[in-house]
C-alpha cells in the first residue's frame, strides 16, 4: 500500500514537470502577445503592463502605436480563406475516401486487394517526385491562384481511404446482408447503412483533413501568388518577413492561429486519438 | 431465395465497383499517377521554365551532374572514383543493414559485437587525428552503436555468433575504403557537393529519432494506467489543495521577486490540478498538443524563442551560467552553422515526443495481455526484465510501424523548418533534400535536374524502407 503510493505521488509529480516543461512555450507565446513594446524584449516573462492592443494592430484595426501606421495585413480575409479551403477539402476528401473505401471493404469483386495495396503503396511516393509535375498540371488547367486550385488536388487522399476501410471492415457483414435481401441498392447501403455505422471514423478522418489543410504550407506558398487567397500560415510567413523583429505582434499572430485548433482539439480529442489509433494499430 | 441474394453479392457488376471507386480515382490519376510518370521523363530533359532555353532530351546527363565525380589533378580518372564511391556507398547500405538485424534479433553476437565496436572506435580515432569527412564520424559511430547493440544480449555466455561475420567483413572493408578515401578525394571532386552536403544534414537531423520514439514510449509507459485519484470527492479536494497550492506558489515567488520562477511554479500546480481532477486524459491532452497545433505558427514561435539576444533560451542559460561562475555562452542557435541543427532536433522532439507515437505506443500498451505481466511477475522478474521480455516483444509490430513511417518521414521532412526558420541556412547546414528540391525547382527554375534529386530521394527512401521490411519483419517474428 505504502509502496504503491509512494510509486503514484512519482508519476504524478513526474508528469506534471513534464507537462508544465511540455506547456511552457505556449504560456510564453501568450504572455509575449500581451506584452506592450518596450516590453517585448525583456527576459521576464509575465508582462509588467499587460496590454491587449497587439490583437487590434494585427487584425488591422489599429496603426501600430510606436510607428503610428497600420500593418496591412489581412487578418480577417486569411482566416477566412483558410477555413473555407478546409471545409472545402475536408468535405470532398470524406466523401471520396468514404466511397473508396466502401467498395474496398463492402464490396466483393475479383482483385479488390491487390488493387487496394497497390493503391496503398503509393502514399510511399514522397511528395516532392509529383509537386513539380502537379504544379504544372495545376498551370495547364488554369487552376492557379485560385481556390479551386488549393481545393481539388487535396480532396483525395490514399491515407483517408485507408482509414475509413478500417473501419468499415469491422462493421458486421449480416448487416448489409440484410439490406441487400431488402432489395437495397449498392448505394443506399452505403447511404443509410455504412456511414451512420462509420461515423466515428469519418469524424476523426475529417478532423485530421481539416488540421492537415488548416496548416497545409507547402502547397498554398506554391500556387498562390496573391495576398488576398493566403492561408493563414502564409500569412504568418507574411508577417514574420516583415515584421519579425517585432515578437509581440508576431506572438499575437501565432496565438489566434493557434487558438482555433486548441479549440478544436479539446472539444473532439476523443475521436481524434481513437481514429488514430485504429488506423495505425491494425495496418 | 436469400441464399442466391448473397451468393449474387459476391460477384457484383463491376459498373457499381467503379461507380463508387472513380472520384477517387481519377483525383488519384490526374494528381498522383500522371506526375509521376511526367517526372520520371523529366529526369532525362533539360526542361527548365526560362523561356530561353529550348526543352531538350539529355539522357542521364542530370543524374551524372547530381551523382557523379569529375577529376582535379592530372592522371586521374573519373570513373575509377565512381566506382569507388558506388562501392563505399553499397558498403554502407549493407552495413547499416546488417546493424538492423544484431538489433532486431538480439542474436548471436558477443564476438561480432565487439569487433564492431573496435572496429568503431578505430574508426572514429582515425577521424579525430586525421580530421576527416563527417561520414567517417559517422560509419564509426554506427559501428559502435551495433557493437554495443549486439553486447547488450543477455543470458548465454560467449558464443561466436555466425550473424556477426558479414557485419565484421563489411566493417573491415569499410575501414579499407576509407584508407583509400584520402587519395581519392584529392584529385576528385563530386559534381555537386551541395547535394552530399544536403545529404549529410538530412540523415543527421534523423539521428533524433531514436531519442523521439524513445521519449514516446516513455510517456506512453507513463499515461499507461489511470491514476489512482480514487472517487469523485477526493478529486475535488485534491485539485484543489492544488490549486491553492498554486496560488500561494505563484504569490510567493512573484513577491520575492521571480517573477519567471513564480510562472513556472504555479504552471506546474496547476497542471497538477488538472491531472487531479482528470486523470490521465489531461496530460495526454497536455502531451499531445504540441504536434495537434505544429505548423508555421508553432515554428514562428520557436524561432522567437531561439533567438540569441532576446529568447528566452539563450536567456535563461546564460543567466545560468553567470550564476554558476561559467564563462560559457549560449551559441546563436539558428544563425549557428554547428548548433542550428540540434536547435532544429530539439523543436522536432519536442513536437513529436506526445505525437501520434505516443498513442500509438499508448493504444499498443493497454493490448498487452495482463496476465502474461503477471506470470511473470510471480515468477520473480523484476520491473526492467518484464519490459524487456514481455512488454517490449508485444510491442515488436508498433515499434516496427513507427520506426518505418519515421524513417519515410524524416527522408522526406525538413522543408517547412527550412522555408519558414532559416532559409536553409547559415550555410546550408539546415538543407535537407526536400528543401534543395524547392530552391533547384521554383527557385532556379531547374526543373529536370530538381525532379533528378526528387527521383533520387525516392530511391533512398525506398531502400531505406526496404531494409526496415527486410530486417524489421525479423524483430517481429522473433523476439
Amino acid at each position: 500500500m505504502k509502496r504503491a503510493r509512494r510509486g503514484f505521488l512519482m508519476r504524478f509529480a513526474l508528469l506534471s514537470v513534464l507537462g508544465m516543461l511540455i506547456s511552457m512555450p505556449f504560456f510564453w507565446m501568450l504572455s509575449s502577445s500581451f506584452k506592450p513594446r518596450v516590453e517585448a524584449e525583456n527576459a521576464d516573462i509575465l508582462p509588467e503592463q499587460p496590454t491587449v492592443q497587439n490583437y487590434p494592430v494585427v487584425l488591422d484595426l489599429k496603426p501600430d502605436p510606436s510607428t503610428r501606421r497600420f500593418l496591412g495585413m489581412r487578418y480577417g480575409r486569411w482566416y477566412f480563406n483558410t477555413f473555407f479551403v478546409a471545409v472545402g477539402i475536408t468535405f470532398l476528401q470524406v466523401l471520396t475516401s468514404s466511397m473508396a473505401a466502401y467498395a474496398f471493404s463492402r464490396m466483393r469483386w475479383r482483385g479488390r486487394d491487390t488493387v487496394f495495396i497497390l493503391y496503398l503503396s503509393t502514399m510511399m511516393i514522397p511528395g516532392v517526385v509529383t509537386m513539380i509535375p502537379n504544379f504544372q498540371v495545376m498551370v495547364w488547367l488554369g487552376f492557379v491562384n485560385t481556390y479551386h486550385g488549393l481545393i481539388i488536388p487535396a480532396a483525395f487522399s490514399a491515407f483517408g481511404t485507408f482509414l475509413l476501410r478500417q473501419f468499415m471492415l469491422s462493421v458486421p457483414p449480416a448487416l448489409d446482408e440484410a439490406a441487400q435481401i431488402d432489395g437495397a441498392s449498392h448505394w443506399q447501403i452505403f447511404w443509410e447503412v455504412i456511414m451512420p455505422l462509420a461515423r466515428p471514423g469519418l469524424i476523426a478522418l475529417a478532423i485530421l483533413t481539416f488540421l492537415g489543410s488548416y496548416q497545409s504550407f507547402f502547397w498554398p506558398l506554391v500556387m498562390l501568388n496573391s495576398q488576398d487567397l493566403f492561408s493563414m500560415p502564409l500569412g504568418l510567413l507574411t508577417l514574420d518577413s516583415s515584421y519579425g523583429r517585432q515578437t509581440e505582434m508576431i506572438m499575437a499572430a501565432a496565438a489566434m492561429a493557434t487558438a482555433p485548433l486548441i479549440v478544436i482539439f479539446v472539444i473532439f480529442q476523443k475521436f481524434v486519438v481513437k481514429g488514430l489509433q485504429l488506423g495505425g494499430v491494425k495496418g | 431465395m436469400a441464399e442466391t441474394a448473397v451468393r449474387k453479392g459476391k460477384r457484383l457488376p463491376p459498373k457499381a465497383v467503379f461507380g463508387f471507386l472513380l472520384p477517387n480515382f481519377l483525383g488519384f490519376f490526374c494528381f498522383t499517377l500522371f506526375p509521376v510518370i511526367f517526372s520520371f521523363a523529366m529526369v532525362f530533359t533539360n526542361w527548365t521554365l526560362r523561356p530561353a532555353v529550348k526543352m531538350e532530351f539529355v539522357g542521364l546527363r542530370n543524374l551524372n551532374d547530381l551523382l557523379g565525380v569529375r577529376s582535379v589533378g592530372p592522371g586521374s580518372h573519373a570513373g575509377v572514383c565512381s566506382v569507388y564511391a558506388i562501392c563505399a556507398v553499397l558498403l554502407l547500405v549493407a552495413l547499416i543493414g546488417t546493424l538492423w538485424a544484431h538489433v532486431a534479433r538480439w542474436r548471436g553476437v558477443r564476438v561480432g559485437s565487439v569487433a564492431l565496436g573496435a572496429a568503431g572506435v578505430v574508426l572514429l580515432a582515425v577521424a579525430v587525428v586525421t580530421g576527416a569527412h563527417h561520414s567517417v564520424w559517422l560509419a564509426g559511430a554506427l559501428l559502435i552503436l551495433g557493437g554495443l547493440a549486439g553486447a547488450l544480449r543477455e543470458g548465454e555466455p560467449w558464443r561466436w555468433g555466425w550473424g556477426a561475420v558479414p557485419a565484421l567483413l563489411f566493417s573491415v572493408a569499410l575501414v579499407g575504403l576509407m584508407a583509400l578515401n584520402a587519395s581519392m578525394w584529392a584529385s576528385h571532386e563530386p559534381r555537386d557537393p551541395r547535394f552530399w552536403q544536403y545529404l549529410f544534414n538530412t540523415v543527421y537531423m534523423m539521428l533524433a529519432m531514436p531519442l523521439s520514439i524513445a521519449a514516446s514510449l516513455g510517456l506512453a509507459i507513463l499515461l499507461s494506467d489511470e491514476l489512482p485519484t480514487g472517487p469523485i470527492r477526493t478529486r475535488l479536494i485534491g485539485s484543489l489543495l492544488c490549486l491553492a497550492a498554486g496560488v500561494g506558489t505563484f504569490l510567493f515567488l512573484l513577491s520575492s521577486g521571480h517573477g519567471n520562477l513564480a510562472l513556472m511554479g504555479g504552471l506546474l500546480w496547476i497542471i497538477a490540478m488538472l491531472g487531479f481532477a482528470f486523470g490521465v486524459v489531461s496530460y495526454r491532452t497536455v502531451f499531445y498538443l504540441p504536434h495537434f497545433t505544429s505548423g508555421v505558427a508553432m515554428m514562428i514561435l520557436w524561432k522567437a524563442l531561439y533567438n540569441p539576444k532576446t529568447g528566452p533560451i539563450s536567456t535563461a542559460l546564460n543567466g545560468l551560467c553567470d550564476a554558476m561562475g561559467w564563462s560559457w555562452r549560449s551559441p546563436a542557435w539558428l544563425m549557428d552553422f554547428t548548433w542550428a541543427k540540434p536547435a532544429l532536433m530539439f523543436m522536432g522532439l519536442w513536437t513529436a515526443a506526445g505525437g501520434m507515437n505516443m498513442l500509438l505506443y499508448l493504444s499498443a500498451l493497454s493490448n498487452v495481455p495482463k496476465d502474461l505481466l503477471e506470470a511473470a511477475e510471480v515468477d520473480g522478474a523484476g520491473r526492467w526484465s518484464r519490459f524487456r521480455h514481455v512488454t517490449w516483444p508485444q510491442l515488436a509490430p508498433t515499434t516496427f510501424f513507427i520506426v518505418i513511417m519515421a524513417v519515410v518521414g524524416g527522408l522526406q521532412g525538413g522543408f517547412e523548418q527550412a522555408r519558414v526558420m532559416t532559409g536553409g541556412g547559415p550555410a546550408g547546414a539546415t538543407t535537407t533534400l526536400s528543401f534543395y528540391v524547392y530552391t533547384k525547382g521554383f527557385e532556379d527554375l531547374e526543373l529536370g535536374y530538381a525532379a533528378a534529386i526528387s527521383w533520387v530521394l525516392f530511391c533512398i527512401v525506398f531502400t531505406a524502407t526496404a531494409i526496415n521490411w527486410r530486417f524489421g519483419k525479423t524483430l517481429e517474428v522473433d523476439s
